[in-house]
Parts: structure tokens; sequence; C-alpha cells
């Protein structure tokens, strides 16, 4: 990822993404465990930090926010204390400054009455606060990179929409990278320059995203945009279903892992899987078709 | 596309034959189930081997031991284990090996039957007091609310003061302390057992009271009763010793384990096994039942099924 | 403490005083309606003595007017008299022994929470590791082991093994008076529960750990101490306070045995030698104090609730 960059990550459940997500905090939980590969942080490897490097790099080079802000915040510790412990936990700022930065945090991230608010205890906050808190949690060390996993999914819609927001303007005021996650299509194209569609725990199509949602590639995108309803149609077009379910990852399909559920596989498709691919300019895409060459059949299933 | 009357539903034909019983999962009740379970677990097992050994011990006890339990003098007092008398002999000079089987009998009846009519009292008002509300039920629910306050064990030594030393009597005072938990437990399951639909259902083809009480609501409470009932066996037990070494328990010369640990805390420093070997007795006996009570638990325990 | 809190602590000791005003009277009115009087030992001597004695215990009055002169004094805190040993007044007797048992009872409690804490929580962080089993393993046989099993086996540790290992310089006899008798009865009081108390703090871990709150807690970039010891133990914590109640009940019951085996002159002790004379007066004095201290011993846990949980408050 480029420093500032907003890339946002979609997939089904199960898909992968937040694991994904965990394994660049090296925090996958048991019994998985990252078997191989790497992952670069401003070059130096993840996978192979010691104890005393990842401490440090959690947290504050590197910062996640998760899913459900109704449990993700311990419940008998005050929430300015739990948003001061995440300073004071790296070098980076003492006790005093720690201590002195909780207030401005909350109030960048938008809570009323910051100063009376750090006293209080999660459970006196409304869901769209605590996500809140989580986010200025999250962002105390200005770290380079703040991975979001499915931070609006929890909260109704009117809160996700200022949610989303403040994330926006977070990234431009900081220029802090932003990973968001989420299975809603919608909310990553509301606030993400760069999209990756995962399916299977692969990533199946990547690019920016205006690119991949106006010309996706990869038949399992073209799917997933085809299922959402769309306000600006104009046209009566169906809304297709996926056929079928996401496999279970321990018994994977052979060959490109979509094809049992894809429209428009050939014979290849259940003998090979294919490579992530340049497919134009900026996008790639893990596919032997391509919807670029079955722009007719495609046609023929949208009416 | 216009709409158009849905035609009648046509079922295929083959939903309408017959399953093969090969394709049903096997059936299984819930006992069974739980018995499974329950000898799945290594522990529960052992201890059910170990309460059977003593069991076995206990029953032999009535007709044969090595010695007479009463017999004194069978060599020099305090003597340690040795070949004739592996166990060692005590201050009297009887040999221990024959009163612990002894001990064996008092403790399993003492507690199996503490326990039994504990639970049988518990489980009458229990079940009243949840079934039918009312003056009953605030008549023991505020007795269980009172127990929270008073430690049994002074009630349990007032009781063997007033009525007596015998084993009879300490299975009656001991039961008469143990009862209200097993009350309230039924009270409770009572409670939210009687709002459910079989209930509405016995009641409105006119079922009686108590047939309700004893064919619907007790036998759904059985898997928690059981395990408590299980459980009061040792606490019975214990009870009990707690009683001898006051002073207060079984009398001699019955060797009942707790007696006998009394008897030989005189002599602790000199002659320790005298105390050591009613009391891992008891332990292992205690034990058993312990793994049997949490095995037992976790077999009933619908939230462990796989 | 709020407001509410002191309230509700008012409320609850107005309730234990009220609870052990019943329980005494309970026993009194048993008491008073069994055959037979009190100073059975005392017939020997001479009518007029007698007649002296019963007088002086308001013996020759009907129930209910000794009933009343108990109440008026029980109200005033006055107990009344031994009627074994005669001119013992019984509530400064018993203020003497409550802290004695008290003593023994704060140790106890102290080795069951801290023994029964660290086990329990070593065996979670260590789950399904053979130092899971073992400390699982101890913790049953711990609690299957009766507190006066533990006595005996310390007693032979200590008291002989200290004295056949040194050659017979170091003997402590057991008894009350030198601090260095306090942590054997209170091991042997307070390992059972110790037990209990560290299977339900490794279950209580387990859940705690499974919590999205301590993903955050990793996620922030804290150590392993701080997650467990700050985020984890806090929140295992409340499950094991609600048995903290029944627990020190059971504490209570177990001091009788265990006073009364190492000769400590508590308020188990006394209750039973003054059942074994017959000396009534005690023994309604006793159970007068133990209803008092398990009720605030109830209070004193029901209080600590909101300090763990914030989420409760009265």
């Amino acid at each position: 990822m480029e420093p500032g960059e907003t890339l946002g990550i979609v997939g089904e459940s199960g898909s992968g993404k937040s694991m994904t997500a965990l394994s660049i905090l090296n925090l996958v939980p048991e019994p998985g465990k990252i078997t191989g590969g790497q992952i670069l942080f401003k070059n130096r490897d993840v996978v192979s930090m010691t104890d005393g490097e990842l401490l440090e790099y959690r947290g504050s080079d590197v910062a996640m926010i998760f899913q459900d802000p109704m449990t993700s915040m311990n419940p008998v510790l005050r929430v300015g204390f739990q948003i001061e412990e995440a300073m004071r936990a790296h070098a980076r700022f003492d006790k005093q400054q720690a201590k002195d930065r909780v207030v401005p945090l909350l109030q960048r991230v938008r809570i009323p009455s910051p100063k009376e608010r750090a006293r209080d205890f999660p459970h006196q906050f409304s869901g769209g606060m605590r996500q809140r808190a989580m986010i200025a949690m999250g962002l105390s060390n200005e770290p380079s990179l703040l991975i979001a996993d499915e931070p609006t999914t929890a909260l109704d819609v009117t809160v996700q929409a200022q949610i989303l927001e403040l994330l926006k303007d977070l990234n431009r005021e900081l220029k802090t990278a932003i990973i968001l996650i989420s299975h809603n299509v919608a909310v990553i194209s509301s606030l993400c320059e760069r999209v990756m569609v995962m399916y299977a725990g692969r990533v199946v199509e990547e690019g920016p995203t205006r690119k991949v949602f106006d010309h996706p590639e990869h038949p399992y995108t073209w799917s997933l945009l085809r299922s959402v309803p769309r306000v600006d149609e104009r046209r009566h077009e169906r809304l297709i279903s996926i056929q079928g379910m996401p496999p279970d990852l321990a018994r994977l399909p052979s060959g490109c892992k979509f094809h049992p559920r894809c429209p428009f596989k050939v014979e290849r498709c259940a003998r090979e899987e294919p490579p992530l691919e340049e497919v134009s300019p900026g996008q790639d895409a893990r596919c032997w078709v391509l919807m670029s060459n079955v722009t007719k059949e495609a046609q023929a299933l949208k009416t | 596309m216009a709409t158009s009357v849905p035609a009648p539903l046509e079922i295929s034909e083959e939903f309408l034959a017959p399953v093969s019983s090969e394709e049903l999962p096997e059936q299984v009740t819930l006992w069974q189930d739980a018995w499974r379970r329950l000898t799945r677990n290594h522990l529960a097992v052992v201890g059910l081997v170990i309460i059977g050994i003593f069991l076995l011990t206990a029953i032999v006890s009535f007709v044969w031991t090595p010695y007479p339990t009463w017999r004194q003098a069978l060599g020099p007092t305090y003597q340690g284990p040795t070949l004739a008398h592996p166990l060692g002999l005590d201050d009297y000079g009887r040999d221990i090996l024959s009163r612990v089987m002894g001990g064996a009998a008092i403790a399993l009846s003492v507690g199996v039957g503490a326990s039994l009519v504990a639970s049988a009292i518990g489980i009458v008002l229990g079940l009243l007091a949840g079934f039918y509300r009312g003056k009953i039920d605030v008549v023991i629910s505020t007795l269980i609310n009172i127990s929270y306050g008073v430690p049994d064990l002074l009630i349990a030594l007032i009781l063997v003061v007033l009525i007596g030393r015998g084993i009879q009597n300490i299975i009656l005072a001991i039961a008469i302390t143990a009862w209200l938990g097993m009350a309230r437990l039924v009270r409770g399951q009572t409670l939210s057992l009687r709002e459910r639909e079989f209930v509405e259902a016995a009641r409105s083809i006119g079922t009686s009271n108590t047939k309700i009480m004893s064919r619907h609501i007790f036998p759904n409470a059985l898997g928690p009763i059981v395990v408590q009932a299980t459980y009061l066996v040792p606490a019975a037990i214990i009870f009990e010793a707690f009683l001898s070494l006051l002073g207060l328990g079984v009398p001699p010369p019955s060797p009942s384990w707790g007696g006998m640990a009394s008897e030989g805390y005189k002599a602790l420093q000199i002659a320790p096994h005298i105390v050591l070997m009613p009391c891992l007795a008891l332990s292992l006996t205690v034990l058993a039942f312990n793994w049997v009570g949490d095995g037992l638990r976790d077999a009933i325990d619908p939230r462990m099924r796989r | 403490m709020s407001r509410g809190t002191l309230i509700y602590a008012a409320q609850r000791l107005v309730l234990i005083t009220f609870t052990a005003i019943a329980v005494s009277s309970i026993v009194f009115i048993g008491i008073h309606q069994l055959p037979g009087t009190a100073l059975a030992s005392e017939r020997r001597n001479n009518p007029a003595s007698e007649a002296a004695l019963l007088h002086r215990y308001h013996l020759d009055l009907p129930w209910t007017q000794q009933y009343v002169i108990w109440i008026s004094g029980l109200v005033h805190g006055d107990l009344g008299e031994s009627m074994v040993y005669q001119g013992t007044q019984i509530t400064p007797l018993l203020l003497r022994e409550v802290k004695v048992s008290l003593t023994l009872g704060l140790a106890a409690v102290l080795v069951t929470v801290v023994f029964g804490m660290s086990l329990g929580v070593l065996a979670a962080i260590r789950q399904n590791t053979w130092v899971d089993y073992v400390a699982s393993t101890t913790a049953v046989v711990g609690y299957s082991v009766p507190s006066f099993v533990w006595a005996f086996l310390l007693i032979l540790l200590t008291v002989s093994g200290f004295y056949a290992w040194t050659g017979g310089t170091i003997y402590e006899d057991i008894g009350w008076g030198k601090p260095e008798q306090i942590p054997v009865p209170a091991l042997a009081l307070g390992l059972p529960y110790a037990a209990i108390v560290a299977r339900l703090t490794r279950a209580s871990m387990l859940e705690v750990i499974r919590q999205d709150y301590i993903r955050t807690a990793w996620a922030k970039g804290l150590s392993s101490r701080v997650v467990v010891l700050r985020h984890a133990l806090r929140n295992a914590l409340i499950p094991v306070l609600t048995i903290l109640g029944p627990l020190i009940t059971g504490i209570i019951t177990g001091s009788v045995v265990i006073e009364f085996l190492f000769g400590i002159p508590g308020l188990g002790k006394e209750f039973v030698t003054s059942i074994l004379s017959r000396d009534y007066n005690v023994v309604i004095g006793v159970f007068t104090f133990y209803a008092a201290l398990v009720g605030l011993a109830n209070l004193a846990v029901d209080l600590l609730y909101p300090v763990l949980d914030p989420r409760i408050r009265y």
C-alpha cells in the first residue's frame, strides 16, 4: 500500500478477509498460523518479527479496529483509560503526554463533551460513539495504517454514514492509510480508492475502485455487483443471486475456486487455477475467461 | 411479466416415499445418550470403579472381615503396617484394614441414606412450592433464604445432641440440613417447567395436578436432580466425619472413618497410619463421587452435545 | 461510595440485625421447649441453692417472660450470663472469641483467594498443556480432601516434619497465640475452597479470553502480562465473586472443626463445648453471633460487586 492510500477488501463471510487483516498484525488466532510468505511493513517482515518488536509494532505502526463496538471494549475499564493505555504501551508518548492526548482525540472523532465522556465506562456509550472511541484508540499513536474490519456492520445506517465520513476526513487530515474490510460494496465504494475482491481465501480481482466496479473483469465481482440493487439503474434489470454457496475452505474445488458457481466457465477453469494477472492498466484479475470477453452472454443474463 | 394464477401445488413423488430406515439417524433416548457420554468420560469411569470397589467392600464387610472390627489386642498397639495387618493396628490393637472395611459400610450407608432422604424431602417440597406457589412457597422460600445465613453444621450439631447418636439419627440430622438445597433446585426447575407447553397441554385434557407434577415436571427435572443427589453423597460422608471429629458422630466402637481418625488423632505424630488410613479411604471415596458427579453433569448438559 | 450504595448498605444492615434477632429468637424458643433444664448438674445441691440458681437465670418464669427479658437484653447487646461458668458475661467472652475466629477466617479466605486464583489463571493461560491437566486434577483432589485431612497432613508435615529435619531444634506445637501458628490451620481451612475457586477461575478465564475486547487489547500491542492481569482477570473475577458468599459460610462451618482440632479458642470451639455442656445461653449467643457474621460477610461481598463491575450500581 502507498502512504495515505485507502484500500477496500470486499468479499463474503468466510472469504478470508478478516484473517488477512489479522495476519498483518500477526494476530491469527490459534489453531491457525502463518505458514509462509512475507508481510512487509516499510521493508520489515512482520512474520519474522520478535515478540518485542511485535508489541511495539501493533497499535503504533499499524492499528486495527473491529466489527462489534459493543464487545470490543473492556467493560470494566474507563474509556479514557483504554485510550490512554493504547499510547502508554508504546515508547512514543510518556505518561503525561498520553493522558493529555485523550480528550483532544475524543474531540477529533466528534464525541460530544469529551472531558466527561473520557471518565465514562463503555456501557454508557451508544454504539456509534463506541466505534468512534475505538477509532480514537486506533489513531492515538498516529499509525501509518489503520485496518477497519467491518466497522459499520453492527451499526444502523445513519450512524454508518457518519462513521464513514469520519474515516474519510481522518484519512485526509492525518494521511493515515486505511484498509476497510466489508461485505458491503456500497460502503467500500464510498471510501476507498482501491479495492481488492476476495473469494475462498484468494484475491480474485484488484484495482482502482471506480474501474473495478464499473468494469469488473472477474465473474465473481461482476456477480457481486449484479446482486446489489442500484438507485441509478434506469432499465429493469434482474437482481442475480449467485447460485450455490461459498466453498468450505478445508475442501476447495480444483482449478479456479469459483468455477462451480460461475456462469461463464470453460473447460480449463475446472483443471487449472488462473494466476492473478494484470488484465488492464492498474487492474488485476484471476480468471481465464474475463468479463470483457463474454459481454454478449452477460447481457443475456441481465434481462 | 403478467401475473398469473399459480398452478395447484404439485409435490413430486420422491417426497412422498417413506424414508428407509438406513437414512434416519440413530434414535437414542436422553438417558441412553447421557450414559454413553458418561462412559466416555475416563475420570467418571474410574470414579464408578472406585465406588464399586468400596461398595463391594462394604457389602462383604457385613459377612466377613479379616479380623473382627471390634476385637482388640491383636498385636502391639500402634503397630504400623505388617503382612498380617496390611494397614496396621490402632490404639486398641484392632486391625485397621478390617475397620476401614466396616467404615466403608458406614460411610456409604450414611452418604447414600442421607442423600436419598434429603432428596426425597427436597423433591416433594420443591415440587409443591414451585407448582402451587402461594403459602407453601412463601414458607419454603423463607426457609431457604434463612438457611443461607446459618451454617448447617451448627444445626446438625444441635440436632444430634437432641435426638441421639445412632447411625439412623445421624442420617436424619444430615438430611434435615441438606434437604433445603435440593428443594431450592427442584423449586427452580418446577417454576420454569410449569410454564412449558406440555404442561399446559396436559392440563387442558384434565390431568390432575399430582399427575402433572409426577409424570411431567419431575421426569424433566430429573437430570439436575440426579447430579445434585450424587454430589450430596460425599458431602454427607464428610459431614459425618465432621461430627465424628467433634465427638458427635456414629458412636464407637462403630468403625466410621471419621471416628477412627478422631480416635487416632491423639497419636497422630507417633502412629500416623491410624489417622491416615481411614482418611485415605474417605478422600478416595469423595474423589470418586466427585468425578462421577462431574461426569453426570457434563453428560446431561445439552450444550455439550456435539 | 455512591449515595445509592450507602443506602443499600444501610438497608442491608437493618435486615441483618433483624435476621440475627430472628435466628436468635428461634433458637431461644426452640431450646426452651426442650424437656429438662440446663442446670441438671446442679441438682445435686440442696433445693435452696437450686432455687436461687433457677431464679438467677430466670428459669423459674414462664418462657414467654424469659423471652421478653432476653430480647430486651439483646437489643442492648447483652447476651446474658453463662450457665456453666457463673459470673461469666457472655457478650465480652464471645467478642474475644470472635476476634480469634475472624483472624483465622480471614487468613483462610486469603489462602483461598490467592492460591485458588493463581492456580486457576495458570491453568487457563496454559490450557490443554500438562500444566493445565496437573492443575485441574490438583483442584479436584483439593476439594475432595476435606479440611481436617489437610489439617492432619499439614500437622505431620510441619510439626513432625520440621522436628525431624532439624534434629529437634524447631518444635512448634499447634495451638494459638503466636503469629506462626496461624498459617497451618488457615491452610487446612482454605485449601479445599482454594481448589473450588481455582476451578471456577479457570473456567471463567477461558470464557473471558475468548472475548472481543481481549483481541482489541492484543491489537493495541499490550504485553501478555497486562492483557491477562488487567483485562482478563478483572472480568474473570466477577463470577468468582458470586460464590464468595457461600464459600465464606463454608469456611465458617469448617472453622468449627478446625478450631476444635487445633485447640483454637474461637467461636466454633465455644459452640461445641457449650453444646456438650448444655450451656444454652452461650449456645444462643454463639448462634446470634454467627447469624450476624454470615450476614455481614454476604454484605461485604455484595458491596464488592460495583467495585469490580461498573455496570452494577445500587
